[in-house]
């Protein structure tokens, strides 16, 4: 069950402002910074999926994945293969808002995805990774660590 | 990506590490600059009937419990469940201390381009609740802002545009 029970209407404008943000803490901060924000958001905002991933159940990230890019109508497929979940992006539903707004998305765009899902894994025997494969798309990988890793 | 739906949990994760540093001036103008893209036009083309419509909007998307009131001479906003507030006090994470501080941070630096006073009580950083004026008119917004004071709220929680009400005329004389 998502801890987050989001069901109504969407402001897709959001998606502006953060990417104005991302530009604007890599550029003043540095990138170091914007990953630790980033970082500490998918830890301490996604507290619920990371504590079921640390008790072995990924059954909240699955969900949140699924909702919130069917929500956005992202197109995607969600697979469960064992310890394996990949989540292929054939539309980021994010970058194309900022199209349709005139907005060249952040070189940062990407990034919020990859630190966010580290943040969800951290101290969890679970690990992601994002493959990026341009223009909206990529393949995000959440899979269980071999045991001693 | 992080949900539109989540938007405002990671901005008080943003909050948080900007406070931290003393820095959260420079981002609510960062901030105010994107929102140009959204409002700036409307807002100097058809003044508060522009900003009325934006809010109408916003109201729907952001699934805002909000009244907005017009009197010939201001819009009252009046906040009743501020969806933003609500959602970072809904979150596993720490609320920044200063999270309202936001809403006038970068509204006010786009209301002074646009000729439009705003005066805003916060009543409570940790309520989802607001009331905010906004009018062209100096005198009014002297008025509302005595009217807080006398009310007995703090001026730590009043977010005011008046003290740039040479910059608004000029801007409102401009627009007209």
């Amino acid at each position: 069950m998502l801890r987050y029970q989001e069901n109504n209407e969407l402001h897709r404008d959001f998606h502006g402002t953060t990417d104005t943000t991302l530009n604007y803490i890599a550029e003043h901060f540095g990138e170091e910074a914007l990953k630790e924000i980033l970082r500490k958001t998918g830890r301490d905002v996604y507290k619920s999926i990371r504590e079921k991933l640390a008790r072995g159940d990924a059954s909240e990230l699955v969900e949140h994945l699924n909702w919130f890019f069917f929500r956005e109508q992202g197109k995607y497929r969600l697979t469960v293969d064992g310890d394996t979940i990949t989540f292929e992006v054939m539309e980021c539903p994010a970058i194309r808002h900022l199209r349709k707004l005139g907005l060249e998305p952040s070189p940062y765009v990407c990034l919020q995805t990859s630190e966010v899902n580290a943040g969800m894994c951290e101290s969890t025997p679970w690990e992601s990774e994002v493959e990026v494969l341009g223009d909206g798309r990529c393949v995000q990988t959440f899979r269980r660590k071999a045991v001693g890793k | 990506m992080i949900p539109s739906d989540h938007f405002v949990r990671f901005y008080n994760e943003v909050f948080k590490f900007l406070d931290a540093r003393n820095a959260l001036e420079p981002y609510y103008k960062e901030i105010s600059r994107h929102q140009e893209l959204h409002c700036l036009e409307l807002f100097r083309r058809e003044g508060l009937a522009g900003l009325r419509k934006y809010y109408e909007k916003i109201r729907i998307e952001e699934n805002c419990g909000m009244e907005l009131e017009s009197l010939p001479d201001r819009i009252i906003l009046r906040m009743t469940c501020c969806p933003s507030l609500s959602k970072v006090l809904d979150s596993d994470a720490a609320p920044c201390p200063k999270y309202c501080d936001h809403c006038g941070g970068w509204g006010i630096p786009l209301y002074i381009k646009c000729g439009i006073y705003y005066v805003g009580n916060m009543i409570s950083r940790t309520e989802p609740r607001c009331e905010i004026v906004y009018t062209e008119s100096r005198e009014v917004a002297r008025q509302v802002y005595r009217d807080i004071l006398d009310a007995g709220y703090s001026p730590d929680l009043i977010q005011s545009d008046l003290d740039d009400w040479e910059e608004i005329e000029k801007n409102r004389v401009e627009r007209a």
